[in-house]
């Protein structure tokens, strides 16, 4: 990681929040539901941390849909107090229309849900391991 | 004939949007209550569709992102919210009405009572869903939808006074015997059901799902000038032959059967034939559009692996969520619940969420980050304009209308 770790300067609220995220197949990977900055003694602040999933859209909403959304996503997580899915911005590979990771989708902490519903459910559905015809 | 094959996205897509059942229903009604002096209402709804879905459609192609992922990034992520959910229930009660729509077109074709389809109807849909390529959907149900040009026939085959049926349209008014919040009801309830969103989550979808590129935009737009006018013509013929045959003997219209009617009288056996295949496609039409696009908007707002293009293994949440919808639309179904005065309940709900939908897409269509050099020319900003203050207007009027005429009887 070089000195400047943000390397482009983004309009975060703008360019960043609420944007697709594409693994490194291409794959629809979740959104970026919230971020984590880091405050550097000698300069600006940075993005350091993609939050995305439930856990994070949750409490950025607040109120009772908040609430709701944040409930959903504890009662789902095996943890008893799960926090947010994070991806370190390390992993990003570009911003453009979706911010494009260089990881795969099976790497990432928000991808549990996708998984489960695959292995219980879709899985067992005969026909799920080919494209349509 | 690959390029004559290339616009079925638009057919499939304005057929199933402007002749689901309750439309088919709601179109014969006004013609037989109305005669064509709410001709205006389909007219209106059949530009704002093409003004917008060719936006949705352009966006699509270019950024190759679908309308509901706009939506959250453009209204936020708590009014987006709110826009999921107002989407996903109008979506989901269209779904049942749907499964029902296709199973009494089913009934009217075999005699077989339609609670007795639902089963089959709703395995048929989902089978669809999960193994037929996007393109081969839309080519079958596209081109099974022509089958009800077989209503302009008929209204050629009735010889009508076309100068009554043109100045009936060209003058209107309010008819005697009804009032005037009746007459505006209905006509929100025609111009809703040609700009029902779940048109544009479809057709952007769709553009995405196809890999659409850059010059793919002549296609979006032979698709987007093609289809959604053919269904504008094939709800007002719909509307002419109902006021030929309905409006002169009062008979009041409220079943699919007597949609039928004014065709079968026309043209004879090969009529009836043509409209059941005919209905059968828009409803099935309808019913795939409903049930993807409950997926579609759910996935996009959410950034879940979305679409018909991967293995339903790659897309897991996409398939449950498509499935539960389809699921419990089809016991909502089998309670024997009314389609017809389910979807036109819809329709009017859709209305109330309009400006939701179409802003983001004209924000969009706007943003040189996203979209290059293809951004709104000036003449589709002024005309897009003037429908989002029309779709605001629709909006805010159309429930205290609802409440005002009883749903217009």
């Amino acid at each position: 990681m070089n000195e400047h770790p943000a390397g482009r300067r983004l309009y975060a609220a703008l360019q960043l929040l609420d944007r697709q995220i594409l693994d490194a197949d291409a794959m629809m990977a979740g959104k970026v539901d919230d971020l984590e900055f880091e405050q550097p003694s000698d300069g600006d602040p940075y993005v350091s941390t993609i939050l995305s999933g439930l856990g994070a859209l949750g409490p950025r909403l607040g109120g009772r849909l908040g609430r709701w959304l944040t409930a959903v996503h504890r009662r789902l997580h095996p943890d008893p107090e799960p926090g947010p899915a994070r991806i370190s911005f390390g992993v990003v590979k570009r911003v453009n229309n979706h911010v494009e990771l260089t990881l795969r989708r099976d790497e990432l902490e928000n991808n549990e849900l996708e998984a489960w519903a695959r292995e219980h459910v879709i899985a067992h559905v005969p026909g799920a391991g080919h494209a349509p015809e | 004939m690959k390029k004559l094959l290339g616009v079925t996205l638009g057919i499939l897509t304005a057929v199933g949007g402007f002749l689901d059942i309750g439309d088919i229903v709601t179109a014969s009604v006004t013609g037989a209550r109305f005669r064509m002096s709410l001709a205006w209402a389909v007219l209106l709804g059949v530009i704002g569709i093409v003004i917008f879905a060719e936006m949705a459609g352009r966006v699509a192609t270019v950024s190759h992102r679908p309308v509901f992922d706009l939506v959250r990034e453009r209204v936020g992520a708590r009014l987006g919210l709110a826009n999921l959910l107002a989407s996903y229930f109008i979506n989901f009660l269209t779904l049942a009405a749907e499964v029902a729509g296709v199973s009494l077109a089913l009934q009217l074709a075999s005699d077989v009572n339609y609670l007795l389809w639902i089963p089959l109807v709703t395995f048929l849909v989902w089978i669809v869903i999960w193994r037929v390529k996007f393109e081969t959907m839309e080519q079958v149900f596209g081109l099974a939808g022509l089958a009800l040009i077989v209503m302009a026939v008929a209204l050629w085959q009735l010889h009508p006074d076309w100068s009554s049926l043109w100045h009936s349209a060209s003058h209107p008014e309010v008819t005697s015997g009804e009032g005037a919040p009746t007459y505006f009801y209905f006509g929100i309830a025609l111009f809703g059901a040609t700009m029902t969103p779940y048109e544009v989550f479809f057709f952007s979808s769709g553009a995405v799902e196809e890999h659409w590129q850059r010059s793919d935009l002549i296609l979006n737009r032979a698709n987007v000038y093609l289809g959604f006018p053919l269904g504008g013509a094939l709800t007002l013929s719909l509307m002419a032959i109902s006021a030929v045959v309905f409006a002169p003997m009062n008979i009041t219209v409220e079943h699919l059967s007597q949609a039928a009617l004014p065709t079968v009288v026309a043209v004879g056996k090969i009529g009836l034939a043509l409209i059941l295949i005919g209905f059968f496609a828009a409803t099935f039409s309808a019913a795939l559009e409903t049930a993807l696009s409950s997926g579609y908007t759910i996935s996009q707002y959410f950034g879940w692996q979305w679409g018909k293009l991967v293995r339903p293994k790659e897309a897991a949440r996409f398939h449950v969520v498509v499935l539960v919808s389809l699921i419990g639309a089809a016991l909502l179904a089998l309670t024997a619940i009314d389609p017809v005065k389910l979807t036109e309940y819809t329709v009017v709900l859709a209305a109330a969420a309009l400006p939701l939908t179409y802003f983001p897409i004209l924000v969009v269509a706007n943003d040189p980050d996203f979209m290059g050099d293809k951004v709104n020319s000036r003449l589709s900003n002024a005309l897009a304009t003037g429908y989002m203050g029309i779709l605001v207007v629709v909006s805010v009027a159309t429930i205290p209308l609802m409440i005002a005429t009883k749903g217009g009887a």
